[in-house]
């Protein structure tokens, strides 16, 4: 929530889901979806931030994924090729540069 | 020798570390009543014999200690022997191969056969683990060579033992390593609990980052929605305060868990004034997992200030009345929480969206993965929460 609000103030347009099947249904359904952000904790849904980042980056190659959670660093097959993690907590600026960087990138 | 035991001659052989520590001890207790040496007896001969010792003993040369005390060999008291094997230590001697001379009674622990049926055999055959196998190879091959060594090293694949080895050289006639000696301690418990240590510092670092997480949050949301400094500063306070209140609910669930019952007394104790019967609470005793207990604090804190200021808590009469109930059968069964206000002024809708109702709109139904909802009617604020109680409550 508070992430969201950051990046709202940041000028980005944030759609949030509550959990990955959610945000699976949201990239379903819409097609200017520039980058995904998940947490790695997730206690509804099917699965966590790490298979949702393994499954975006598989199937909407070209949408970056950003990780984040205070859980330590991400195992060695975690993450997806190309995929960020920031651990939590972490500075507001840190988020919106990252995310910045990542749209630059891809554009 | 009367109270005071001497084993030098025995350190001579042995040269345990252990050993010269129990000799300085004894050389210290003794050293009132000893009277020199004594000379080489029969016992002195069949120690040679246990340790697995054919040539006669030849005790090295040794100088008097720096700080005076004698230091000349001297025949082992059949004590000490006595001493040694009844350690819980698995105690044992190899020849140079490493092949098994003498184990202490206790050894089949270690071996995982009967002592009689090693005796012979190699030692390294106790080993199966690959890594315990080379720790234990290089233990002994230091031995050879003249130094002691010790390896921590693990035996059973199914049901594991952990040992801390201490293989030591014993010198033979000529000064070189004509035996060696196996000291094995199991160390099994100190090993799990080590092991759960670790885990449990790692568990309470990943507690303790969602925990700033979430502080950092909290402050942020405050920061955002404040109409002043002050105000802000009061309201960021009393959150941090309730969301203490919520850790020591916390740390009586080994800060895995949260009692839905003491989280619930937690903001009642808090925002209470006191005044008997303003709180009517009832529900089954409910552990919720902490991610959610937190939110849940968090919420039942803003629920309270919010009452407190406008709400049921600001007048003498209001009441609130907090209920919760698990219904429908495992695994489908559903948490239902109800906040229900009563008896306090007439009550109009928020006209700004704050922290308080932002939370309970957006957090508390991500959180909780069920339908929440906040209602103003106009005898007093109404929240109810319907979860799935399999993804709310603690594993």
């Amino acid at each position: 929530m508070e992430a969201a609000d950051t990046l709202a103030d940041a000028g980005f347009t944030v759609l949030e889901a509550s959990h990955a099947d959610k945000a699976l249904k949201v990239l379903e359904n819409r097609h200017d979806v520039q980058v995904l952000m998940t947490d790695v904790d997730m206690p509804q849904g099917s699965m966590d931030g790490f298979a949702l980042a393994r499954l975006v980056a598989d199937r909407w190659p070209t949408i970056p994924v950003l990780v984040v959670s205070g859980m330590g660093t991400p195992g060695p097959y975690d993450m997806p090729d190309g995929a960020r993690f920031i651990p939590k907590p972490y500075e507001p600026n840190t988020l919106v540069r990252t995310l910045r960087s990542f749209i630059h990138r891809a554009a | 020798m009367d109270a005071g035991y001497d084993v030098s001659a025995f350190q001579a052989v042995v040269g345990d570390r252990r050993l010269s520590a129990l000799d300085a001890e004894n050389r210290r207790s003794g050293a009132a009543t000893r009277q020199g040496g004594v000379d080489a007896t029969d016992a002195t001969l069949q120690e040679r014999i246990d340790f697995g010792l054919q040539e006669p003993i030849v005790v090295p040369e040794r100088r008097v200690d720096a700080d005076g005390s004698d230091a000349n060999p001297r025949p082992a008291d059949p004590l000490d022997r006595h001493v040694l094997w009844t350690t819980t230590d698995v105690v044992m001697v190899l020849d140079r191969d490493g092949r098994l001379l003498r184990v202490s009674e206790n050894g089949s622990a270690l071996l995982g056969a009967s002592t009689a049926e090693c005796v012979g055999r190699p030692w390294i055959d106790a080993w199966s683990l690959p890594e315990s196998r080379a720790g234990i190879r290089n233990a002994l091959d230091a031995a050879r060579a003249g130094r002691p060594c010790r390896v921590q090293a693990m035996t059973g694949a199914d049901a594991p033992s952990w040992w801390d080895v201490a293989v030591t050289p014993v010198a033979g006639a000529d000064g070189r390593p004509e035996r060696i000696l196996a000291v094995s301690r199991d160390i099994t418990d100190l090993k799990r609990n080590e092991a759960r240590q670790t885990l449990h510092m790692q568990e309470l670092a990943h507690r303790v980052k969602n925990t700033l997480a979430l502080v950092q949050a909290v402050a942020a949301q405050t920061l955002r929605n404040a109409v002043s400094l002050e105000q802000a500063g009061q309201a960021l306070d009393a959150r941090l305060v309730a969301l203490a209140h919520a850790h020591d609910v916390l740390v009586q669930g080994a800060w895995s868990s949260a009692s839905l019952s003491g989280l619930v007394a937690g903001a009642v104790a808090l925002h209470g004034d006191g005044a008997p019967g303003r709180f009517a609470v009832s529900g089954p005793d409910v552990t919720l997992d902490a991610g959610h207990g937190l939110t849940l604090a968090l919420m039942l804190h803003e629920l309270s200030t919010n009452a407190a200021k406008y709400g049921a808590l600001s007048t003498a009469p209001g009441q609130v009345a907090i209920s919760w109930e698990v219904a429908g059968p495992e695994p489908e069964a559903r948490l239902r929480f109800r906040w229900e206000e009563i008896g306090g002024p007439p009550v109009a809708p928020p006209t700004r969206s704050g922290f308080g109702t932002r939370l309970i709109a957006r957090s508390l139904s991500h959180d909780f993965g069920g339908a929440v909802s906040l209602g103003f009617p106009p005898t007093g604020a109404v929240l109810t929460l319907e979860a799935p109680l399999a993804s709310v409550v603690a594993a």
